[in-house]
């Protein structure tokens, strides 16, 4: 199959190759994503190198704003508006009174049908980018805003036309959502891991006509200039001294190394980092375990806000050191990003259950207990599991 | 006993039983000319004085006109905003194509564009939230954001900037003129905060409030702010 380049890091690859010609994709963001970068990076990239020709219908920024997005980001636009190779169709200017520079402009959203079927002819083998399919679905409604777009992929596909549609999800009813889903070929997720607030996003393909959605969730960032980068993840192992962290962290990361050295220390112990990286349930991260002796303690504080998740392992025999454990909690700062206890060596004749750990721990919150054996790989999948779902309950 | 935010209102914080209950969202409606923006300049000075942090938004002056407009009140948040306490979110520059330089306490927005109001909002939880688990946030105003947007727009963008708030642990005031929008969308509003207080240019009312009954008073706009009387 003939597969056209989105030109956004890891997505050409998941969708094995990029997308077909005619076709409709759908990004679907989370408020407070900025879902449009991803259609602005796709025409950008596809004017410059493959020459194509495109527009950008916009009633969320004037044309003005975008420019400067573009400037931002470091995309040429100036050049492909001045040839004719882009353009825009502009439905927002005359409501905010300000001069357009769109070639096409709208001054009712009612009357959008036209100028757009109008527009995907003229750009046939191009790119189209819609946004926001919010501002249309509030204020035409959501059922002509499903006509609209059922008939302009019907143009689309004629035309050879690839639409992106840019979607702030806000608290719509699931039938709208589901609707919208059902008339575009390709449907992205964007939204953002949190605990509390929001520190981290992720794409992830949820349907895709051409190829099977693998669901893989990518992170990613938004670099000026730029654009769309690829983000790997890091978790972080802390805990107490000789609390299990380095069988911990090779317990879960099959290939990681370890630094440490045995002179002075009654146990091996690390001095250094262990580093890891696990792939599990289409997530890739990369594992840091840190050293749990205090003298090691600034190295805590920057991994840390490196993170989106970490683990806490303690010793379920020895009570004496969860106060330290409390301690480093509190250090990385942890109370801000997803995080599981460990329980390790629950498997030793003195180990104190879950309940019993949460007691003396006195935790503030729900911080679930998995009481695991590092040594024997027991607990460390339903920790791995846990930490997971925490990341992920979007 | 729910822990109290003060206004900074003289008479209103002993009116209601302390403040405004932590880690709710007060909205602050009434007709124009009433005090709405002037009870958010006394909402911030009190945030001045109790060290807390504030996430502010702004739609219709910039950080300048706001320093200049409480300074005819002798309140002055130079020093804090230097200090970084205060996360400003100007949205009014954005709307004229005004562009200034953004910096970490300072960014611009336009108020057509709620997707990228709400994505600011979040990029400044995270920093709020690395210092602090208790801040203040002010929106002032609505209006402006209603007059850009379609309505029911408006209210989705509201549910999700004051469920944010509460996340992180906000005690925020929004205001809103009354008679912009239409009733069922005001019905909309009052259903998207937790205390509604109405001013109209004499008595000051709450209408609704997390543990506490509805009472109102009388009250006037002095040199020294608002004062119940």
């Amino acid at each position: 199959m003939d597969l056209k380049k989105t030109y956004i890091p890891r997505l050409d690859d998941v969708l094995s190759g990029g997308v077909p010609k005619g076709t409709s994709i759908l990004f679907q963001a989370m408020p407070g994503i900025i879902s449009d970068v991803f259609g602005y990076q796709i025409i950008s990239q596809r004017a410059r190198l493959d020459r194509e020709f495109g527009f950008i219908y916009t009633n969320t920024r004037t044309p003005a704003e975008i420019e400067r997005l573009f400037d931002k980001y470091g995309w040429d636009l100036k050049t492909h508006l001045e040839s004719g190779q882009l353009f825009f169709v502009d439905s927002i200017s005359e409501m905010m009174g300000v001069p357009s520079i769109g070639k096409y402009i709208i001054d009712d959203l009612a009357n959008s049908k036209d100028v757009l079927l109008h527009a995907i002819e003229e750009i046939a083998g191009g790119t189209a980018v819609i946004e926001n399919v919010a501002t249309l679905i509030d204020s035409i409604g959501a059922d002509k805003t499903m006509e609209l777009i059922e008939i302009l992929n019907g143009a689309a596909m004629k035309n050879d036309v690839n639409i992106v549609y840019l979607f702030t999800r806000w608290d719509y009813e699931d039938w709208m959502v589901e609707q919208l889903k059902s008339l575009v070929n390709c449907e992205i997720e964007l939204f953002g891991i949190e605990e509390k607030v929001m520190y981290r996003q992720v794409f992830m393909v949820v349907k895709s006509n051409w190829t099977t959605a693998s669901k893989c969730k990518t992170f990613f960032e938004l670099v000026e200039p730029g654009g769309i980068k690829v983000f790997i993840p890091k978790l972080l192992v802390t805990g107490p001294y000789n609390a299990g962290k380095t069988t911990f962290v090779h317990a879960i990361a099959e290939e990681a190394v370890s630094v440490e050295r045995q002179a002075y220390e009654l146990f091996p112990t690390t001095v250094g980092l262990d580093i890891g990286h696990v792939d599990y349930k289409g997530f890739s991260a990369d594992v840091f375990g840190t050293p749990g002796q205090e003298r090691f303690d600034l190295l805590l504080e920057p991994l840390a806000r490196e993170s989106i998740g970490t683990f806490i392992v303690i010793d379920s025999t020895k009570p004496s050191t969860f106060p330290r454990a409390k301690e480093m909690i509190n250090m990385c700062r942890a109370e801000a990003i997803p995080k599981v206890i460990v329980a390790n060596k629950y498997d030793l004749p003195d180990a104190l259950t879950p309940d019993e750990i949460k007691k003396r721990m006195a935790l503030w919150e729900d911080v679930p207990i998995i009481p695991a054996s590092a040594l024997n790989n027991k607990g460390v999948h339903q920790a791995l599991d846990t930490l997971f779902d925490l990341i992920y309950r979007v | 006993m729910i822990p109290k935010i003060k206004t900074g209102i003289a008479g209103l914080d002993e009116l209601i039983g302390g403040g405004l209950p932590e880690n709710t969202i007060t909205l602050i409606y009434g007709p124009p000319k009433t005090g709405k923006s002037i009870t958010c300049y006394q909402f911030l000075q009190q945030a001045v004085a109790d060290d807390d942090f504030c996430l502010y938004i702004m739609t219709d002056y910039n950080l300048f006109q706001l320093e200049e407009k409480m300074m005819q009140f002798n309140w002055l948040i130079h020093d804090y905003f230097q200090k970084e306490m205060m996360y400003v979110l100007d949205v009014a520059s954005g709307s004229i194509g005004a562009t200034q330089k953004e910096t970490h306490t300072l960014k611009t927005s336009s108020p057509q564009n709620p997707t990228e109001i709400i994505s600011t909002v979040i990029d400044d939880l995270q920093y709020i939230y690395q210092k602090t688990q208790s801040f203040r946030s002010i929106l002032d105003s609505t209006t402006t954001l209603f007059s850009f947007n379609s309505p029911i727009l408006m209210i989705r963008v509201l549910k999700s900037y004051t469920m944010r708030m509460k996340v992180a642990g906000g005690t925020g005031i929004i205001t809103y003129t009354q008679g912009v929008a239409d009733s069922q969308i005001e019905t909309m509003l009052k259903a998207t905060v937790d205390n509604i207080i109405h001013l109209d240019g004499k008595k000051i009312e709450i209408e609704a409030m997390v543990g506490c009954d509805s009472v109102s008073a009388d009250y006037k706009i002095t040199d020294e702010g608002i004062k119940i009387i």
